[in-house]
């Protein structure tokens, strides 16, 4: 389910380029101007998605352990085939996407005032005094 | 782009604003003219402000060896923490800075994991990447036109909408190809391969993976093994073309250390690069072998060695600086920068202070955090130089 609905919130998100001030708020598919769908509306589990902060770390790591597994059954048949060596690139690829993850997830320090304010520096909770 | 043209005029004592007009010849600054005549003494004054120009710095290296850590080196060197644009894609690979912007050049992959699986290519193959994009982009970053530049996103390996990037004072692009193409190549100012001996290499993704379950040892050494041929084949001759090369490989201070906490680090500068003038120990062009460790210094084991010659490296002219062992007091680190030479430093102890502010980054103890931060420095040298040279130039070029 996470995963599902992680892929459907990077594929909708629009593009927002310059505008620093409206933070990126995922149009939820359901939620577009739509008037006659309204009744629709109660049936659809998927109304309320937050929007991502970014990928999940365990969803990185099933991957790996899930492409690991296709690596070592893809090279079972054919060691030198070009799907083998592309089989063990995805599992580089996924391995290093989670060290990443899970570097960033260290550098951020999950301090959830800090989280807050690194998206918005304006509030008042957020402004810093340097003289 | 836009040239500007000099028109003149017979008013008397009055300033003349021109602004760049379009015309077919095409130069890769825009320039404001400051036009002044005046009757008692013929001569003009011309201001020139040559607007941005984007200095462009390739960093090539096989994935999980130590390109994120230059990267955060290098925009620290310059100021400024450097961030995923806001607002944005939160899977983008670009970080942006005040005066960096760093491009993950997997963005350029023609075609995604699925892509790839099913023509049973590896993400080092040249035919899974665009390089005439890639070239279009860089090339319209480098003349200050923002690009709308793809996006490869890592988790889920399909290749995401476009993002917009605005041209920075300095581009760095990095990734497995920035030196492969040849058009691309030479739009660098700057390059530079971080190459990592297999035993390093094998000694640093066990410390990376196996903290991963679903990894053990065996899974680890088949994908290296799997990707060396195509590494070797499409990565690795890039060295070649590099102003500099950072070689890590395993100590010989230690017999038999597999363990890779030693490193032993080469730092190949290229002679003759333009703004680029090699770091050096002691007197320039000699070999000189030096072990810091005496009377003076007292270091523990397994204790610190330095070498610097020139030495030829496919076909070109290099200067080598090595560094043996690993840093273990602060005393150290400043004794070793107050004796090299050429680091390009605005003060005394430039070197240890950013090495300090990155105790945490991997590599801050041994060659490879300092040979890192020292190529930043040079870096910033050579973007300053640049900058410098085009600032005089049409002024020099104008007094006639």
């Amino acid at each position: 389910m996470a995963t599902i609905t992680t892929s459907l919130n990077i594929a909708t998100q629009p593009a927002v380029i310059t505008s620093k001030s409206q933070p990126a708020r995922l149009a939820c598919p359901v939620r577009l101007n739509n008037p006659w769908n309204l009744g629709s509306r109660a049936t659809n589990r998927m109304v309320n998605l937050r929007p991502v902060k970014a990928t999940p770390e365990g969803v990185i790591s099933d991957k790996v352990e899930k492409s690991i597994k296709d690596a070592e059954e893809t090279c079972a048949g054919d060691p030198v085939s070009g799907e083998c060596v592309a089989a063990w690139d995805e599992v580089e690829e996924l391995s290093a996407a989670a060290s990443h993850a899970r570097d960033k997830k260290k550098a951020e320090g999950s301090d959830p005032l800090e989280e807050y304010c690194k998206d918005n520096p304006e509030t008042d909770e957020c402004r810093t005094y340097d003289n | 782009m836009a040239v500007s043209t000099i028109y003149s005029t017979q008013a008397l004592n009055s300033t003349h604003f021109l602004t760049s007009s379009p015309s077919s010849t095409s130069s890769s600054s825009k320039q404001v003219f400051f036009y002044r005549r005046q009757t008692n003494r013929r001569f003009n004054t011309i201001i020139t402000c040559a607007a941005q120009q984007t200095v462009v710095i390739g960093l090539a290296a096989d994935s999980g060896c130590g390109k994120s850590t230059f990267m955060r080196r290098l925009t620290s060197v310059f100021g400024g923490a450097a961030e995923p644009p806001k607002g944005g894609n939160p899977d983008s690979n670009t970080l942006i800075s005040d005066m960096t912007t760093v491009i993950c050049l997997d963005d350029y992959h023609s075609l995604d994991r699925t892509g790839r699986k099913e023509k049973g290519v590896t993400a080092l193959d040249p035919r899974a990447n665009d390089f005439d994009l890639m070239y279009e982009q860089v090339k319209a970053l480098k003349s200050g036109i923002a690009v709308e530049k793809p996006i490869y996103n890592h988790v889920t390996g399909l290749l995401d909408a476009p993002e917009l990037i605005q041209p920075p004072k300095i581009l760095v692009i990095e990734g497995l190809h920035p030196m492969f193409d040849e058009r691309v190549r030479d739009l660098l100012d700057f390059s530079i391969y971080l190459d990592i001996s297999n035993e390093v290499k094998f000694a640093w993704k066990i410390q990376r993976d196996m903290a991963e379950r679903g990894h053990s040892l065996e899974s680890i050494k088949a994908s290296i093994e799997a990707r060396k041929p195509d590494f070797d084949a499409f990565i690795d001759p890039q060295k070649q073309y590099a102003d500099a090369v950072i070689e890590v490989l395993p100590t010989q201070l230690i017999p038999d250390d597999n363990e890779g906490k030693v490193l032993r680090v080469r730092l190949i500068m290229k002679e003759g690069v333009k703004y680029f003038s090699p770091v050096y120990l002691f007197d320039e062009g000699s070999t000189i072998s030096w072990i810091p460790c005496g009377r003076k210094l007292t270091c523990s084991y397994p204790g610190i060695n330095f070498n610097y010659q020139p030495d030829s490296y496919f076909d070109n002219e290099v200067s080598v600086v090595e560094m043996d062992g690993q840093f273990d007091r602060l005393d150290e680190l400043i004794y070793v920068e107050s004796h090299l030479s050429n680091l390009s430093t605005k003060f005394y102890g430039e070197v240890t202070q950013q090495m300090l502010k990155h105790a945490d980054f991997p590599g801050s103890n041994n060659g490879t955090g300092l040979f890192q931060t020292i190529v930043g420095l040079k870096i910033r040298d050579l973007y300053e130089q640049l900058i410098a040279n085009k600032a005089t130039a049409p002024s020099e070029a104008a007094k006639a």
